[in-house]
């Protein structure tokens, strides 16, 4: 029964809450968790694979500084030609090992971010979702937490392998000659400078240039949508005007963009060429000096553009980081918001509710001050229904809510057998609770799997066409190509609004409620299917406690009893009958029918 | 949410066909010399690096060993000249390219756009708007990168190949031969690892989509979630797809680390080989020290080069796939088109006539069957029916959007397939059921009916079609936006601003799609007195669902199962006890219960 996340068996997961932390970059780097270790391990790599580049070098200086002087070096020569073929095979080997180690701990990491998140989101309160626009969600869940993907995979290991390479080259450089190796550094800094400047501005002209491409999608996508009205007013060559307008503003600032690129690359070029011919002529002068040996000039040469180059992409890499911690920022605000506990309670009771619900001077607000439900008080017996009545706004829909604590009441009392519904588990009055939405949401999955979505059994053919039927769906269901397997939705078939209504009656059913809370569930459908919905709730409500909220007396004249609800309040109670003696709104709804027939009547006859 | 699968088109299996890529090719054909600037300078580029290495090697034998410092100087001095020019050309290449680039996506674009005004409804029709999105933004900008960046670096990679090749075989003939051997090898690995990469990140991005895909739905279904206690089932599901996504994406990862130093081992046998075989040649004076250093550097470099070219090979197919799409696209013919001496009728005031007009979509599915029917100028028809009867198969027939399968439209005595489509269409004004509006102000939006209408004109059209009160009271007014599709408004204020837009066209005949859904009375009642001015001395077409409209009507048209069933003023119908009667009764007593909670709503809540 309790199934909880924790309980579910080998899903990888962790508790990113407990890892959160108010310095972005620390609290990146404390995602990691239990994979820090292998992280270390994949930079301890990445440093002994250039050590081991960097090592070639030298045996490239050894080889033309002693081996080609030995005057028996035929024996040697061997030797020497397999340390290199060593050499790159270790270089490669750590390379590609660190590479795998990073990727492990990107991809791991992201999986439990991503599997926390998804559950996260899930078990967040109805407020949250109220508050909170689905693009924006998806935004963060997918975008941003790729972001924090790169950052291990790409940017984290990146700047490591910039600084590694930087002191491992420069430490070659020093023992090669230090002089040489002062003189071979001044043109880093600068390099350094001029990227983090450049790659900033480039940022900059880049989202420039993302915002018109949206600009210019977004523009097609409503000449696309809005074909018939592009059409119907002969508008095209004022569309093509438009959409021109966009497209070379977009193709400008891509202008700008590649001036930039343009600029730096051979920038940068020139300030390394610069650096190497300038290194070159002082090594060249030591040589003939004699300060320096051939050999040495050598591994210089290879070393100074492996050390140089990566240089060239530190802005990049800084301004990557710096996008990743605002995607840490904007998924950390998901992570801090807390989770509705479906299982904490004080009191845990055993086996099916009966059904008796009593509401004692209740009130409840969304936001402060502005009570929606004020002093609400009435009793449900087990087994019998309850019609709510009243316009938009009055609180009938925020009044059911409250039961199965999609919101909390705000004082009073709401009692289901006898106990506070704050004592009792949201879990337990979830499982004794079944909603009818008034626009049911199905999901793209196939009509059986939607009606058996709310139970955690395995489920029989018999027991869900039981169900269907009850719910007067299942000739319709039987009617499509694939039965029940039919998927609902874009890549399915699309149900109306009946029908939709009916499987969601069914997947009701078969959840067994104690409790039936059925929202206005007749009101967007049309008179043929309505009477057949009226059946399959009729089979629906059968010994269920039941609230049942409608515009329609129709829909709620069988009731046994009524409450009319007027701004948040009760203001008429009783059954059809006692309701139809006193003056009141109820009355004044019921008499519409026969009004509505008067009229008609005097319509038909005059013409 | 629109179906995330749409990016991920397949394309393997895809030939690269030369047609396509000659294709692919023209697009640049207007920009040639650009393509020859950028094409030079980056053989250039590519030319000056091998120089750089060579040169390298003439410091040391004829600089560094004998202790010239005259000859040093000289070619230090060539060497840095040599940098400037190379900086030149490095800017130039990417300049020219990069351009290019942006400039062939911006004429793709314009031309698929272009392309796509006067394409039928039918193409609209089968063709989801995502599946088109995905051709006018990502495939635009996969053949440009193809044609710029791939040339680049597949002329960047041939030269630097072929160059370094040259130098070597100068240097020493023997050795040059030993790198010669490995090339293939290299080519070969490197392409089989750039296939299953961009395989693998495929596969990756797919899984990818199907993630979004579980968000997305869980998110927008969270209250159902929550109600019947999936969550843990859920995260169950979820988990499958993660676990999915971790396999595929680690596979990709490790292959792409394992890529580089796999080329690079082998490289280094080759490397090795050099040392050993050169250091041989060197006792005899084979070789020069210098020239060891330059085969060290042409073998270290000689990587990069081979992966561009095995990564512009493995992208190709990518493009060529993209590329086929974008042309179908272009080639796509219109179905509906101006024929032959097609004239602009003038005029389209005068009697509408449907001669045994017949449709379908589809062979089989007839939606029309047989629709006879004179309309006279001026007059106002109101359609009737159930869902899905013809109704307004109808209305797009009579704007052209479709043509009768058989049977004839005869506006003013003659055939509407001899007028021109503007002809016709600049002479309809339609207001829809779901009003569409552009983003935008709202003043842009009904100008939109006439381009040259004065500010006052548009006010006027506003004022007529009743939209003005209403818009007087935003903070803006007319300037005010009404964002993207007009989320910004209701539904019945978009609704009027539509109206405006199709008062400021003077249209010669009026369509109007009513709205089912109900909006408060007073914009009701707005609406209704915009149509009535709207429908005056024109003739008009409704699609009603009002019974006042309905009533209002010259002659009703009751439309089933492709057909006209009945037709005849409102009290005629009645009397015949048909099926309009009976359509007429059911809304009557909807229309009024509604009315009736609409009334009570300010007394209730």
């Amino acid at each position: 029964m309790a199934v909880t996340s924790i309980s579910v068996p080998n899903i990888p997961q962790a508790d990113f809450k407990a890892r959160v932390s108010q310095n972005r970059l620390l609290g990146l780097v404390r995602m990691l968790g239990g994979y820090g270790k292998t992280y270390l391990a994949a930079n301890i790599t990445l440093a002994l694979g250039a050590l081991a580049k960097t090592a070639t070098f030298l045996l490239l200086q050894y080889f033309v500084d002693n081996v080609l002087t030995m005057p028996d070096f035929g024996r040697v020569l061997p030797m020497i030609a397999l340390g290199f073929v060593a050499l790159a095979l270790v270089e490669g080997g750590f390379t590609a090992w660190s590479g795998r180690l990073a990727s492990y701990t990107a991809e791991g990491v992201v999986q439990k971010l991503r599997n926390y998140l998804y559950d996260h989101i899930q078990r967040l309160t109805f407020t949250y979702h109220d508050r909170m626009r689905t693009g924006e969600l998806i935004q963060r869940v997918s975008s941003d937490v790729d972001a924090i993907r790169a950052f291990f995979n790409e940017q984290a290991i990146g700047l490591g392998r910039i600084a590694l390479l930087f002191f491992i080259n420069f430490a070659a450089l020093l023992w090669i000659s230090p002089q040489l190796a002062l003189i071979s550094i001044i043109c880093v800094p600068i390099v350094a400078v001029v990227s983090v400047f450049f790659f900033g501005k480039l940022e900059k002209a880049y989202e420039h240039f993302q915002e018109q491409d949206a600009v210019v999608s977004a523009t097609l996508n409503e000449n696309l949508t809005g074909v018939r009205v592009v059409k119907a007013f002969a508008r095209q060559e004022y569309e093509s005007n438009k959409f021109d307008k966009e497209n070379w503003e977009h193709f400008q600032r891509g202008r700008k963009l590649l001036i930039m690129h343009a600029v730096y690359w051979p920038l940068t070029d020139l300030i390394c060429g610069i650096q190497v011919v300038g290194g070159f002529f002082v090594a060249a002068i030591m040589i003939i000096n004699g300060e320096l040996s051939l050999g040495s000039f050598l591994a210089y040469a290879n070393i100074l553009g492996w050390m140089i180059q990566p240089i060239r992409n530190l802005g990049r890499i800084i301004v990557q980081v710096s996008t990743a911690m605002v995607s840490y920022q904007r998924v950390t605000e998901i992570i801090n918001e807390d989770r509705e506990p479906l299982t904490a309670a004080r009191i845990h009771p055993k086996g099916a509710a009966k059904g008796e619900v009593v509401f004692e001077d209740m009130s409840f607000e969304y936001t402060k001050d502005e009570p929606v439900l004020k002093n609400v008080s009435f009793r449900v017996a087990p087994g019998t229904s309850v019609a709510l009545m009243g316009g938009t706004g009055s609180g009938k829909t925020s009044l059911v809510s409250l039961l199965p604590r999609f919101y909390e009441y705000t004082s009073g009392r709401i009692l289901l057998d006898g106990v506070d519904i704050k004592d009792l588990p949201r879990e337990y009055l979830r499982e004794q609770i079944g909603v009818v939405e008034q626009e049911p949401f199905l999901f793209s999955r196939t009509i059986r799997e939607n009606i058996t979505y709310g139970v955690k059994r395995q489920v029989s053919d018999d027991e869900v066409h039981a169900a269907a039927q009850a719910a007067s769906i299942h000739e319709t269901i039987m009617g499509f190509p694939d039965g029940y397997n039919t998927l609902v939705g874009e890549r399915g078939v699309t149900l109306s609004g009946g029908q939709k209504q009916r499987v969601a009656i069914a997947r009701i059913l078969l959840k067994n409620p104690r409790i039936l809370i059925l929202d206005d569930s007749t009101s967007s459908v049309d008179m043929e299917t309505e009477s057949e919905i009226r059946e399959a709730l009729a089979n629906l409500m059968a010994d269920r406690t039941t609230f049942i909220i409608a515009h329609r007396v129709q829909s709620l004249m069988d009731a046994d009893q009524i409450l009319v609800f007027s701004q948040g309040e009760i203001v008429q109670r009783g059954t059809h009958d006692e309701l139809l003696e006193e003056d009141g709104t109820y009355r004044q709804i019921y008499d519409l029918q026969a009004r509505i027939e008067d009229e008609l009547e005097k319509e038909l006859s005059g013409v | 949410m629109s179906d995330y699968h749409f990016e991920e088109e397949d394309f393997q299996g895809t030939k690269v066909k030369s047609s396509t890529l000659l294709r692919i090719l023209s697009q640049v054909r207007p920009y040639k010399w650009r393509v020859v600037a950028f094409v030079l300078s980056i053989a250039s580029v590519s030319v000056l690096e091998s120089t750089l290495t060579w040169l390298t090697m003439q410091i040391i034998d004829r600089g560094i060993v004998p202790g010239d410092r005259q000859a040093l100087t000289e070619l230090l001095t060539v060497y840095g000249a040599i940098y400037f020019v190379f900086a030149a050309l490095v800017f130039a290449f990417i300049w020219f390219a990069g351009i290019l680039g942006e400039r062939v996506r911006y004429d793709m674009r314009k031309k698929l756009f272009d392309h796509l005004q006067t394409l039928s409804f039918n193409y609209f029709d089968k063709t989801p708007v995502g599946w088109v999105m995905s051709r006018v933004n990502s495939d635009t900008e996969r053949i440009s990168e193809l044609v710029t960046w791939g040339i680049i670096d597949v002329t960047w990679s041939i030269v630097n190949i072929t160059a370094a090749t040259i130098w070597m075989l100068t240097i020493n003939w023997q050795l040059a031969l030993i790198v010669f051997v490995s090339i293939p090898v290299l080519i070969v690995i490197a392409s089989w690892f750039q296939k299953r990469i961009i395989v693998e990140y495929r596969e990756a991005r797919k899984t990818n989509s199907k993630i979004t895909g579980a968000y997305n739905e869980n998110i927008q279904g969270v209250r159902v979630v929550k109600a019947l206690g999936r969550e843990a089932a859920n995260l169950g599901e979820f988990s499958h797809l993660t676990d999915e996504m971790y396999r595929r994406s680690f596979r990709a990862a490790w292959l792409s680390a394992l890529f580089m130093p796999v080329v690079q081992i082998i490289s280094s046998i080759a490397l090795g080989a050099i040392v050993w075989y050169g250091g041989l040649q060197a006792q005899v004076g084979g070789i020069t020290i210098g020239g060891i250093q330059a085969f060290v550097g042409y073998v270290t470099f000689m990587l990069w080069p081979i992966q561009e070219l095995a990564r512009v090979y493995a992208s190709m197919q990518q493009a060529v796939a993209s590329a086929e799409r974008v042309f179908s696209l272009m080639d796509e013919q219109p179905q509906i088109k101006d024929h032959v001496g097609a004239k602009d009728p003038g005029t389209l005031r005068g009697d509408i006539v449907f001669e045994d007009v017949k449709f379908h979509y589809e062979a089989d599915k007839p939606v029309l069957r047989g629709i006879d029917v004179t309309i006279k100028a001026g007059e106002t028809i109101a359609l009737v029916g159930p869902t899905g009867a013809g109704k307004s198969t109808i209305v797009n027939l009579i704007c052209r959007f479709y043509e009768p399968s058989s049977g004839r439209i005869l506006i003013n005595g003659t055939d509407y397939t001899q007028m021109t489509l503007h002809g016709i269409q600049s002479r309809i004004g339609m207001v829809l059921q779901t009003p569409h509006l552009f983003s935008g102000t709202i003043r842009e939006n009904i100008r939109y009916g006439r381009l040259n209408a004065t500010d006052d004109e548009v006010v006027a059209a506003a004022t007529l079609a009743g939209a003005h009160d209403f818009i007087a009271t935003l903070d803006k007014g007319y300037e005010e936006p009404v964002g993207e599709g007009g989320v910004l408004l209701s539904v019945g204020q978009k609704q009027l601003i539509s109206l405006a837009r199709a008062v400021l066209a003077e249209p010669e005949i009026f369509i109007m799609d009513e709205a089912t859904s109900s909006v408060d009375t007073l914009t009701e009642a707005l609406i209704q007195r915009g149509m009535e001015q709207l429908m005056a001395g024109r003739t008009s077409f409704v699609i009603a669902h009002r019974l006042s409209t309905i009533r209002r009507a010259d002659r009703i048209l009751v439309i089933d199962n492709g057909q006209i069933t009945e037709q005849g003023s409102h009290a005629e119908l009645l009397r015949q006890r048909g099926h309009y009667y009976r359509l007429y009764t059911q809304q009557f007593r909807s229309e009024r219960e509604q009315a009736f909670e609409l009334e009570l709503e300010p007394m209730v809540s």
